[in-house]
């Protein structure tokens, strides 16, 4: 009984402290700096939850794939030579081997590197020298992972029975980003950032803006202060009521050129996600340092540069600004307790020319510069939550609704993961 | 108790042992240098390990030698005929200068390995079997011509066999002694030499002077009725060619060996005239590995990795169907045929990659390896 009684204790702790989390504060410090927590958080967050991983414009070819580790499961992301996007686990039926190491390349069949087992791009093992005779190719094929593809994001799920209302999203969010039609983009640059701190301190620090003014002045050009979230001043009415009206007016125009704008707000479900056309300040066409468009060709359908930001968030790992010229998606994978991959890639449209069309430098100024400084804020956080002084503080209602969102989902979702086993 | 001496080294048993098989890498080891005429020698090889060699008469094996730190690869016809299975032969004139057929004299003693690439080539008699024959040779160009004699005689065909062999001078008649033997032998084989002057013996009894038309149909009245197998110096095979021509010979029944003087740049040019020192037609072409620095000569119907991998180099490969792409190069030069089942994108084809395992050369190669 002592082994189990080792094994029972930390998800003990762990059911403990999920339930005396406390509504509206920030989580307790082992949430953040410990390894079980950290464990429990790959096993029941993002080994069964839809996770953003890549775009489908990255392998725009038969052949072409994508790699991505969640937690310790390399995954291989490939397209087939119907058109088709197929995810596999990146691992050999011979001894295992990762197949693709890199994080990006093309095929024709694929090969383990060990022994050249080789696999269709159907997963089907086609070929093993030196197996004797009567092995059976068609019982050592590669083990798929159910992936989703929304309009050229694409999603993963390691659970064996993936959620199911990932399809709510698919359906409702396909009209907002079909538009921008990313299957005919390109990715323009692509930056990865390994931040000191826990993930959720980084998807925290995503969904409020409450540290914007104070901290990215390169962002906030284009963002219209009153969409940060305001608490209610007298002083700040006539203002807030302004935005408000460019905002109703802007979701009008947009609408009417097919562009959906409303907001839909569903991160509380178990395929969490968000999403708002946004009004963009001064010139509103791109984020940029001068607000226009950092490229000259506008992506898919969009005819008017002046189409605001469409933000998309998802639940647990990904953020998304979709623009007339360009798209900023950000993927976050949890490395160690305290260290968190941030992936950003900036797409422009497939034609565009580097140095005609955009140039890269100015594309990415601001999300490199943004970046910068939040993973200046995330890593302070670390330190400070590491600190026994430290205790969970409380979310201001009126800016930080959306962290809230996010932190109830988490321990609600990991909650259930504990229940289920 | 057997009376056959089956002492593995030197007769191995038959049925125990491998075939030596086309565009194969093996070694031979010199067992025999026998000196047939004062500037000719036949060096004769057994397989290392043991092999039977299964080829056609009148096809030529690749030698791949290391001479002075440089690695050379030097076609020669065959001698022997597979008749005999145990062991093969080449014979070589020593050109004044040659580097190859001079490091052969000077250098290959009896105990001594190569390597080769063998057997290859199309010139044999065997795709027009039950014919009469008429056998033109010059100089050392009777070794494709003595093995097909060897094989027709050793099967007891009863093949019809007339055999002309021109030579400089008496002393300078390869095979003389044999040829005579055959002739004695076999009803339906018959020779003639003719032999430029009579140098070294004044009392040479045969035909002096160079070959022609008249002298030809004089020895060969029946001329017109035989399939023509012709081989030696290009010049020999040309005057060949128009006595034929002048006679009205229907030459979809000629078939001759041309030779490639790749040795001649580097050596004397009048006397290399004679060195049968390269392929037939058709003998493949030549891949060069810009990186290690290799030449290879890749035969008829051989992959590029099959060649490279007789040999003896190790490039990356696997599945060699073109499945796994294992071996995938960079073609800088030349034009391959390429049969694969999808262990290359045709992008990738259009970047100029391609499987060296299921791809036949279509010109000579520079690859990136």
């Amino acid at each position: 009984m002592q082994e189990s009684a080792i094994r029972f204790q930390p998800v003990q702790k762990l059911r403990e402290l999920v339930a005396r989390r406390q509504p509206g504060y920030s989580l307790e410090a082992p949430f953040y700096n410990s390894q079980e927590v950290f464990d429990a958080d790959i096993k029941y967050i993002f080994q069964r939850h839809w996770i953003y991983v890549a775009v489908s414009s990255e392998i725009p070819e038969p052949g072409d794939y994508v790699t991505v580790e969640i937690g310790k499961e390399p995954i291989l992301i490939l397209r087939d030579d119907d058109m088709q996007i197929k995810a596999f686990h990146n691992v050999c039926r011979h001894r295992g081997s990762r197949l693709c190491a890199d994080e990006k390349g093309s095929v024709g069949n694929l090969v383990c590197p060990y022994h050249q087992w080789t696999y269709n791009l159907a997963g089907k093992l086609i070929f093993a020298d030196h197996m004797p005779e009567g092995f059976d190719l068609s019982h050592h094929s590669l083990k798929p992972v159910h992936l989703k593809n929304l309009q050229g994001l694409l999603f993963v799920c390691l659970a064996d029975e993936p959620p199911a209302d990932i399809d709510v999203m698919l359906e409702q969010m396909g009209p907002y980003i079909a538009p921008h039609q990313i299957e005919n983009t390109k990715v323009a640059a692509q930056i990865d950032i390994i931040e000191a701190g826990n993930w959720k301190l980084t998807m925290e620090n995503n969904r409020e803006c409450y540290h914007c003014t104070g901290n990215h002045p390169e962002l906030t050009i284009s963002l219209y202060a009153y969409s940060y979230g305001f608490a209610p001043k007298a002083e700040l009415a006539a203002g807030l009521a302004n935005y408000e009206n460019i905002v109703k007016d802007s979701h009008a125009r947009w609408e009417a050129c097919g562009l959906p704008s409303a907001e839909i707000e569903k991160l509380s479900d178990v395929s969490g996600f968000r999403t708002m056309r946004m009004p963009l300040d001064r010139k509103g066409q791109s984020q940029t340092m001068d607000t226009g468009s950092a490229c000259k060709k506008l992506l898919g359908d969009i005819k008017d540069a002046d189409s605001g930001g469409l933000s998309f968030w998802t639940q647990p790992n990904s953020w998304h600004h979709f623009m007339a010229d360009h798209i900023v998606t950000f993927t976050v994978l949890p490395l160690t307790p305290d260290t968190t991959l941030v992936r950003t890639k900036w797409l422009v449209h497939k034609d565009a020319v580097e140095g005609v069309d955009y140039d890269v430098a100015n594309l990415t100024r601001v999300w490199n510069a943004t970046n910068g400084q939040d993973r200046h804020l995330v890593e302070e956080s670390q330190v400070g939550v590491n600190s026994t002084a430290y205790r969970p503080g409380p979310y201001s209602p009126y800016t930080e609704e959306l962290v809230e969102k996010f932190t109830n989902w988490y321990i609600g979702r990991l909650g259930a993961g504990l229940e289920q086993g | 108790m057997s009376s056959v001496n089956t002492h593995p080294d030197t007769h191995p048993q038959a049925a125990d042992l491998p075939w030596w098989q086309p565009g194969e890498d093996s070694t031979l080891q010199c067992v025999q240098v026998r000196e047939e005429t004062h500037d000719v020698k036949t060096f004769v090889f057994r397989a290392e390990p043991p092999r039977r060699f299964h080829y056609q008469p009148g096809q030529f094996i690749t030698l791949e030698l290391d001479i002075n730190g440089e690695s050379v690869n030097r076609c020669y016809t065959l001698s022997s005929s597979p008749t005999r299975p145990d062991r093969v032969s080449i014979t070589v004139k020593r050109i004044p200068g040659g580097v190859v057929s001079g490091w052969l004299h000077d250098t290959l003693r009896p105990g001594m390995q190569l390597n080769v690439l063998g057997p290859s080539g199309e010139f044999t008699y065997v795709r027009h079997a039950s014919t009469p024959y008429l056998f033109l040779s010059a100089g050392s160009g009777i070794t494709p011509l003595m093995s097909m004699s060897r094989a027709l005689t050793d099967l007891a065909s009863g093949a019809d066999i007339v055999f002309v062999h021109s030579a400089r001078s008496p002393r300078d008649i390869i095979f003389r002694k044999e040829l005579a033997q055959l002739a004695s032998s076999h009803a339906t084989f018959s020779q003639a030499i003719v032999c430029e002057n009579r140098q070294g013996e004044p009392e040479w009894p045969g035909f002096t002077g160079r070959l022609d038309a008249a002298r030809l149909l004089h020895m060969v009245p029946d001329l017109m009725a035989r399939q023509v197998f012709c081989c030696g110096p290009a010049p020999y095979m040309a005057s060949v060619r128009q006595m034929l021509q002048d006679c009205g010979f229907d030459m979809q029944h000629y078939h001759e060996e041309s030779f490639n003087f790749a040795e001649l740049a580097t050596a004397a040019p009048d006397a290399a005239v004679d060195e049968i020192s390269a392929s037939s037609e058709g003998g493949g072409f030549n891949v060069h590995f810009a990186k290690m620095g290799d030449d290879l000569s890749v035969a008829p119907g051989q992959t590029v990795l099959a060649a490279a991998l007789a040999k003896g180099m190790r490039l990356p490969a696997s599945c060699t169907r073109g499945v796994c792409g294992t071996c995938k190069t960079k073609l800088l030069e030349g034009k391959v045929d390429m049969q694969h089942e999808g262990g290359i994108r045709q992008r990738e084809v259009d970047q100029g990659f391609f499987l060296p395992c299921c791809s036949k050369p279509l010109s000579d190669l520079v690859v990136d390896r």
